[in-house]
């Protein structure tokens, strides 16, 4: 889950007047790090048209620089697609293709040219009124999709004016010195001229962490926080601004104090990330020899190097949403193979554990015939979704049994919340399997199939599931949330969301010694096993294996190779007696005081 | 002239990848097309003019062709809605 910032207008931060313009601004981390600059603000629309009326004479003369600036604009977009194409692959590609056939609408080059022949204006405002009109229209649209297209409008009409006006691309090409850029969202071509040599790093209101500049900015190292929403509203050209990508916020103009801190904690990052690459190949194991699986949890298959650089010992949750809400489509069954496949074989010999689809909930496509509900978190997700679906279901259990030829592949099934829905998943992954094998297709037979536990019924039930299941991942973000009662998402009510509740420390308990007590495997995906006070008590209540955020696996590979295993379990053991979350807290962080010094401070 | 009228299946309809998908088939034809949603009616070949109707999925429209080739390409684009646009 992921949570926004808090939001405020462009009125209230003016009629402020020149209160200290500091603020701290929440956001989405979309790619690590930390930091510090200027601020370049990039503003909406900066291009000053003038309409103009043209002597008849210059006419034609217009019309040709209309379409040599058109001419101009298609060379750029195909070495942007080209190379887009080969750093990200051919579907990130394809938006580009759009753009080019924009550039080629017959319909806005007659009027654009009619309106300087007919009208005698001049070629630069014909073509703004054209495709301003169209983009304005867009944005009214109700779906989400159309809107979009509307940006994409508006990025080629100001491509082509750029060259009519023969004003160099402002924006990101002139930029001079390094800053930080401060945008409402980037274009996909701005996204793709980001360089590390001007682009300290970079903030904006919109998009997620598989936007396009999320993506591309986690491609090339440079820190980013999106989805701030107000970040152009409090932020001017010039101010300082500090991206902490690691923890998803924005600091506008810190105190002097702070940014000395900032500047210590950036250099700690940066010394830290240098020692990555000794930590890469040692072992998840405690001073005294208890060794634990390290994993990655990731979205898109590309993420899997990241993972690997970084230290996994495999992946340990392969969420599959992304093949489902990018699309308009159901994803094939070749698409998905093809996929697991590539992370699979990436990750040889170490294990990869493939979740089934957890659509429903947050995420929502409304193809598959998910809506809005009143109580998403309680309704038609996970695999209440796969079980009545089962058409869709299958696909994906096919793609993912295929991949599991290569012998490291497990799966596992979201929001189980009774034992009805494992024997009804077990016994469709049976038929799957028959049919690969009348087909004679080649799968892996012994793909081991496990659950998320997740809902506090499973909790409950954990020795049943788990004389069924092959394992247990403990998922830790919706388990506090359904335990305990809190939608994170709820900012009034987010402070009551603690992974270390006693009741979430308890039910992690149950769930190990169901599993254990049944020769099962469990694991842990999810942020609480991301954060040193989480991952001490986590291993020492015996889980087997730790995933989550590519990210914060060196720090956590570190935290286990500090501690004993005898060390863990007795902090674990006593902070289990203690009954409030903020005394657990208080007694973990007094025991492990100064033991990982090289860690940056959080 | 030949026409006819089909309804939007895929979601979530005509925006500007299946637009360009649309206009990528129609332009292979030599026949004139149009597209009328509600009393609009754009160019086919125009990815511009289709995505500004904003025919979202469940939305009618009706496809107008006119030209040496009519019957193919009507029967190539009716298909093509009809099958969400083949969007892999």
């Amino acid at each position: 889950m992921i949570s926004f910032g808090t939001s405020s207008t462009r009125s209230e931060i003016n009629s402020g007047m020149e209160v200290s313009r500091s603020a701290m601004i929440r956001g989405v981390p979309a790619s690590p790090g930390i930091a510090i600059g200027k601020a370049h603000v990039l503003e909406l629309e900066d291009l000053q048209v003038k309409e103009k009326q043209l002597e008849q004479k210059d006419l034609e003369r217009e019309v040709d620089r209309f379409k040599t600036a058109l001419g101009t604009a298609r060379n750029e977009i195909e070495t942007l697609r080209d190379t887009i194409e080969e750093e990200l692959g051919r579907d990130q590609a394809k938006v580009f293709d759009a753009h080019l056939m924009i550039l080629d609408d017959v319909v806005a080059i007659d009027k654009t040219t009619s309106l300087i022949r007919e009208e005698r204006k001049n070629a630069a405002f014909a073509y703004r009124k054209t495709l301003s009109e169209i983009a304005d229209e867009l944005d009214l649209a109700k779906d989400e999709h159309f809107r979009n297209s509307a940006a994409d409008v508006r990025d080629v009409k100001r491509r082509v004016i750029r060259h009519l006006l023969d004003q160099p691309r402002k924006g990101l090409g002139t930029i001079a010195g390094q800053v930080i850029l401060v945008a409402h969202d980037l274009t996909p071509s701005e996204a793709v001229s980001l360089s590390k040599e001007t682009i300290l790093g970079f903030a904006t209101d919109s998009g997620g962490r598989t936007s396009h500049s999320a993506i591309m900015a986690r491609s090339r190292g440079i820190p980013a926080v999106v989805g701030l929403k107000s970040v152009t509203a409090r932020v001017v050209s010039g101010d300082t601004v500090v991206v902490d990508g690691n923890r998803g916020l924005v600091d506008v103009n810190p105190s002097e104090q702070a940014l000395q801190e900032y500047g210590r904690r950036r250099q700690q990052f940066l010394d830290f990330e240098g020692r990555l690459l000794d930590m890469r190949e040692l072992a998840a194991v405690t001073t005294d020899g208890h060794r634990i699986e390290l994993s990655a949890n990731i979205e898109l298959p590309e993420e899997v190097e990241l993972a690997l650089a970084k230290g996994a010992g495999g992946v340990g949750l392969y969420r599959t949403e992304f093949f489902y809400m990018r699309s308009t489509k159901l994803p094939g069954e070749e698409e998905q193979y093809e996929a697991y496949k590539r992370v699979a074989d990436k990750c040889y010999p170490y294990p990869v554990i493939i979740r089934t689809v957890d659509v429903g909930g947050d995420k929502f496509a409304s193809y598959l015939g998910t809506a809005r509900e009143n109580n998403p978190f309680l309704g038609w997700r996970g695999i209440r979704f796969s079980l009545e679906r089962t058409e869709i279901f299958k696909i994906q259990l096919r793609a993912i049994f295929r991949a599991a030829a290569t012998g490291n592949v497990k799966l596992m099934f979201p929001m189980v919340s009774s034992l009805d829905e494992l024997r009804q998943a077990n016994t469709i992954c049976k038929e799957v399997k028959d049919e690969l094998r009348q087909r004679n297709v080649h799968f892996g037979e012994n793909c081991e199939v496990g659950i998320m536990a997740e809902t506090p019924a499973s909790v409950m039930i954990a020795d049943s599931l788990a004389r069924e299941a092959d394992f247990f991942s403990i998922g830790t973000n919706d388990l506090i949330q359904y335990t305990l009662a809190v939608d994170r998402g709820n900012e009034k009510i987010a402070y009551l969301y603690d992974p270390l509740h006693p009741a979430i420390l308890k039910s992690i308990r149950t769930l190990v010694e169901a599993g254990h007590r049944n020769d099962i495997w469990v694991g842990v995906c999810g942020e609480m096993c991301g954060e040193r006070v989480g991952a001490v008590i986590l291993l020492g209540l015996g889980l087997d294996e730790f995933s989550t955020s590519p990210y914060l696996l060196p720090e956590i590979k570190t935290v286990v190779r500090s501690i004993s295993y005898a060390e863990a379990k007795e902090i674990a053991d006593k902070a289990l007696c203690l009954s409030t979350a903020a005394e657990i807290r208080g007694f973990v962080e007094e025991k492990i005081a100064g033991k990982f010094p090289q860690i940056p401070s959080p | 002239m030949l026409e006819k009228t089909v309804t939007i299946t895929s979601d979530p309809g005509v925006h500007l990848r299946a637009a360009a998908i649309f206009v990528k088939e129609a332009s292979r034809f030599k026949s004139d097309v149009w597209v009328m949603k509600d009393d609009i009616e754009v160019n086919g070949k125009s990815i511009l003019g289709l995505v500004s109707l904003v025919a979202e999925r469940g939305s009618s429209l009706r496809i107008r062709v006119k030209g040496e080739d009519e019957a193919q390409a009507l029967e190539t684009l009716i298909d093509l809605v009809r099958n969400k646009f083949y969007e892999e």
